[in-house]
Formats: structure tokens, C-alpha cells, sequence
């Protein structure tokens, strides 16, 4: 039984694989399904009343699944990351381990784990949305899903790096992961600034729908602040829990 | 009785042995908690392959001092060395995760300290700590003493060289109780064993070195019979006496090396100051008085009469 069978367990036993592969897989077909049918639906509910809405295309099917998938679908990769992340919360459990190996062996598999999964799932996600979309609509730009897809895996990166640091900061799970998502959130609001926001990992977020509604590669400083950022959470977080007390 | 006292000098003997070689040193540690002192100024060594019993009150710094040796805590000031490839350490509250079984996580502690160590010894391990029946059962169904015992099989699996125990025997019933310390005495000379323990009959069946805990402060090192016979000021000797002894009472309690005397159907107990106060004035005083004597021993102390006094 390895630290890397351990996650791996983990994630299967405690149902959390299912629970991100099933929030992402649900607004994977919800998405191009709503983009599709939204016109019929306002009509029934509408009881006469005009109502104006966007005709169905590739795009709208694949902003409606980011949109819809990224809400919750955060809140649960903080939670789950932070389940696994935040060993220290409970005492007994991070003496087993930190008096066996390093917080650094440790983290590694935590780390790897949880970023596979959650970036998985988005991915699976994003694939059926596009299928569906092609199936129901039109075939999206495959290129701009692709890199769209990327970069939102990216942020989903820096998400769960993010929560590995307040992991080492504060010793409690939903703590962890509430102060991610907040920490999230705070960032998204400051990219309302202009001039800021090109730099934030946030900004990631939008090049997923801009490159599929086919606009121009514009993401560079957004990539390298999210990857800085991420390495700089993720040694920061080894560096504060080896040197943290049980 | 005698087979207790036999089993201490035996084990006082291989004390003498193993602190030649040690392979715990404490050199004035202190441990601050802000204002409060956890540990002040403590200084201890452990013999290599000895079982070393760390008791005392609630508070008196018995865990502070093992997270410091099993390096979760730092001391304030103060240095240590644990001389060991493999620490084996069981806190008093043992938890797992709730979804693995028992052989999963005694497998995953071989796995992290001794990778050598072949598969097989896994089942021993749990087949010592009584567990094999619920090998692989989910351990988030397991009751405090089944997860104590799961506890130490996971600290003892990599044959570690220093095993680091944290009240190990607290919430265990009697037959739990035995299982664990029969592991542990089993370890003697394969392992140092660092002990802490509130129950000192345990202490006193596995430990032959002991290190008395008193708010942070080291009060007494040394072997379990040194301290029973030498440790504390207070002494005491039973005369059994034949007929009424009100008026040998009488005559002791009148003599200034005398502290305390105290009258039990024909058993007179006179408790002084030291021992050697008693063996040079007793017998003389006694001479003294009207009374057949039938015998003069002196009183056995129990390592809790020893422990209360030491730590009052």
C-alpha cells in the first residue's frame, strides 16, 4: 500500500471520483441539451409573454456548460482537495503519517491525485458537451476547445494548489476549502480591473468561451501567472507544513 | 511479591546492561507554550533495547515530551538525540482513515518505514495485536481498543528501532491489556520502547527503567526497584507484637525520629523520615519497651505509594 494507492483509494472508497465525475458529466450534457431547448422551454413557461433568447449554436451549448460546471464544480474540487490536503486537521492521522515519511512525499500524491481527477472530470465534461453539441447543434471549433479546455484545466491547477495553502495555513477541512473558494472568488473581482486583469489565472476562465466563439490566443500572462502561482502555493504549502507542529 | 521483586532485579540488571549504550538522549529540553511551560529544563537518556516507562500526572508533559521525540514538536531550548533508522510511534488516540481495512493500514506503514520487510510480517503483527479475525474489516467500524491495538501493530511493523507509545494500554479491557504488553515486553532488546502510561501496574510489568513526570519537571530517573526502595524520604517498619500495643505506641510516638505510627490489631507500622533513621533507632527503642516482640520487617512500598509521594 503505497501513498499513491492510498489517494487512489481515496478517491474511489469515499465516493469523491463519482461526485466530480458526475457534477462535470451532469452540466456536460445539461449545457448543449439547455442551448438546444431553451427556446421551446421559455415558450411553455412563458404563458404568452416574448421573452428573447439567443438562438442555439456550438458556443452557447459550451458556455452554458462552464458556466453551469464551474459553480459547483469548484466548490467540489476545493472540498475534495481539501479532504485530502488538509491531513493536518486531524492529529492522529498526521502523526501516522509525518512520523513514517516527509510532508513533502506526503503532499506529492495529494497534490497529483486530486489535479488528475478534477481536471479529468472537467475534461470528460467538456467532451461530452462537445459531442452533444455536435450532435444536437453544430460541431464547436476543436481547436478552441481544446486550448479553451486547457486553460480552464490550468485554472482548475491553481485551484487546488490554492487550497493546498490554506490547507498549511489553517487545520481544518471545510475552513480549507471555504477559504479557497473565497479566495477564488476574491480574485475573480479583481479582475474587474482592467489593467489587473490579464494577469490573473481567473482570466483563464474566458479564454475557454472566446476561443471557442473563435477569438485570438491573448492568454500568455494569464498562463504564467497561474503556473508561477501554483508552484509558489504548492512549495510554499510543503515549506508550512514541515515546519508546522502536529 | 517475590516473583515481582525477582522480575525487577533482572530486569534492574539488564538496565545496567543497555544504558552503557543509549539510544534516547534528552539534554535540557524546554517546551513553551506561550506563558504555560510544558517541559522545563528536562534531561533523560534511554538504554538501547530497554523499556523505559514515562508516568505521570495529567500535565505533566509525558506527550509534549514524545512529540518531541518523534519530531512533531520543537523544543523551545535544549537538545535531543534519538538514535534510530526507524521511529515506531503510537499516540494515545490512534486514527485512520475510516474506509481502509486493518491489514491495508499495518500494509501501508510497512510500506512508508521498511519496504524490506516482507508482506508476511503485516499478518504477524496483526496476529500478535489480536486482529487477524477482522484483518479486513474497514477499520471505521472498530472500537477504541481494537484501533490501539491497530495502532501499535502499525508502529511495530518495520521492526523499528525506537518505538515512541503514547498511553498504549489506556482503552484497552484487561485481555486487550495483557495482548499489548505482551507485545511490548516482547520487544525488549529488539527495540527501545519509550512508555507512558497513567496505569502504573503496566508500568511496572514491562518497564525496567522509569522517568517520573511532575508539571514539566524531570522529579526522578532510574531503575523501578531503586526507586521503590530509595526514592521519597519516607520509610517504614511492621512490628508484629504479641498482646496490647497501645502503650508500645505510646513510647514511639514520644521519640523525635519518629513520623508517623499507626496500630493494627497486634501490627504496629512506625514510618520515619529515612530508612537508615529506622534501621539505626528502631530495634534500640523497642528494647526499651514491656512488649514481646514476634518480628520486625520493613514495609514494602508500592510503585503508586512511591509515585504518590514522589509527584505530591
Amino acid at each position: 500500500m503505497s501513498l499513491w494507492r492510498l489517494e487512489y483509494l481515496r478517491l474511489l472508497r469515499t465516493y469523491r471520483l463519482w461526485i466530480l465525475l458526475g457534477i462535470f458529466g451532469f452540466f456536460g450534457v445539461l449545457g448543449p441539451a439547455t442551448a438546444k431547448y431553451l427556446p421551446e422551454i421559455v415558450e411553455r413557461l412563458g404563458g404568452g409573454v416574448e421573452i428573447a433568447v439567443p438562438p442555439a449554436s456550438p458556443e452557447l451549448a459550451m458556455a452554458q456548460y462552464l458556466g453551469n460546471a464551474l459553480q459547483i464544480g469548484l466548490l467540489a474540487i476545493a472540498f475534495v482537495a481539501a479532504s485530502s490536503l488538509a491531513f493536518d486537521a486531524n492529529t492522529e492521522m498526521a502523526t501516522f503519517l509525518r512520523t513514517r515519511t516527509s510532508v513533502a512525499k506526503i503532499l506529492e500524491p495529494r497534490y497529483v491525485v486530486n489535479i488528475v481527477a478534477a481536471v479529468a472530470s472537467f475534461l470528460i465534461g467538456s467532451a461530452l458537451a462537445f459531442v452533444l453539441s455536435a450532435l444536437l447543434i453544430d460541431t464547436p471549433r476543436i481547436g478552441g476547445t481544446i486550448i479553451g479546455s486547457l486553460l480552464v484545466a490550468l485554472y482548475i491547477c491553481f485551484a487546488v494548489a490554492l487550497t493546498g495553502l490554506f490547507a498549511s495555513l489553517v487545520r481544518s477541512v471545510p475552513g480549507t476549502a471555504l477559504l479557497a473558494v473565497g479566495a477564488l472568488i476574491a480574485l475573480s473581482l479583481v479582475g474587474l480591473i482592467p489593467v489587473v486583469s490579464p494577469w490573473l489565472p481567473t482570466d483563464l476562465i474566458g479564454g475557454y468561451d472566446a476561443l471557442i466563439a473563435g477569438g485570438e490566443f491573448v492568454y500568455w500572462r494569464a498562463v504564467a501567472s497561474a503556473v508561477v502561482l501554483s508552484i509558489g502555493a504548492i512549495a510554499l504549502s510543503v515549506y508550512r507544513m514541515e515546519h508546522r507542529e502536529v | 511479591m517475590e516473583r515481582c521483586e525477582q522480575s525487577l532485579s533482572a530486569r534492574a540488571v539488564a538496565s545496567r546492561w543497555t544504558m552503557e549504550r543509549t539510544a534516547v538522549n534528552v539534554r535540557d529540553i524546554t517546551k513553551r507554550y506561550g506563558e504555560t511551560v510544558a517541559l522545563d529544563d528536562v534531561t533523560l537518556s534511554v538504554g538501547r533495547g530497554s523499556v523505559y516507562g514515562l508516568v505521570g500526572p495529567n500535565g505533566a508533559g509525558k506527550t509534549t515530551l514524545l512529540g518531541i521525540l518523534s519530531g512533531l514538536r520543537e523544543p523551545s531550548a535544549g537538545t535531543f538525540d534519538v538514535e534510530a533508522a526507524r521511529i515506531g510511534v503510537l499516540p494515545d488516540t490512534p486514527r485512520f482513515d475510516s474506509w481502509l481495512t486493518a491489514r491495508e493500514v499495518v500494509d501501508l506503514s510497512r510500506t512508508l518505514v521498511a519496504p524490506d520487510v516482507p508482506m508476511s510480517s503485516v499478518d504477524t503483527v496483526l496476529e500478535q495485536a489480536g486482529l487477524s479475525n477482522v484483518a479486513h474489516r474497514k477499520v471505521g467500524g472498530f472500537s477504541r481498543g481494537m484501533l490501539q491495538r491497530l495502532g501499535l501493530a502499525a508502529a511495530v511493523v518495520g521492526a523499528p528501532e525506537v518505538l515512541l507509545l503514547d498511553e498504549p494500554a489506556a482503552a484497552l479491557d484487561p485481555a486487550g491489556r495483557r495482548e499489548v504488553l505482551n507485545m511490548v515486553e516482547a520487544l525488549r532488546g529488539a527495540s527501545t520502547v519509550v512508555f507512558s502510561s497513567h496505569i502504573l501496574d503496566d508500568v511496572q510489568q514491562v518497564c525496567d527503567t522509569v522517568g517520573i513526570l511532575k508539571q514539566g519537571h524531570l522529579v526522578y530517573e532510574g531503575t523501578l526497584d531503586q526507586l521503590v526502595r530509595n526514592a521519597g524520604h519516607e520509610a517504614a517498619y511492621a512490628v508484629r507484637i504479641r498482646g496490647d500495643g497501645e502503650q508500645l505506641v505510646e513510647l514511639l510516638k514520644s521519640y523525635g525520629w519518629v513520623s508517623r505510627v499507626s496500630l493494627d490489631s497486634e501490627v504496629i507500622t512506625v514510618t520515619a523520615s529515612s530508612g537508615a533513621v529506622l534501621e539505626r533507632e528502631l530495634i534500640r527503642s523497642l528494647s526499651r519497651a514491656d512488649v514481646p516482640i514476634v518480628s520486625v520487617a520493613p514495609v514494602e512500598r508500592s510503585l503508586e505509594d512511591v509515585f504518590l509521594e514522589v509527584t505530591r
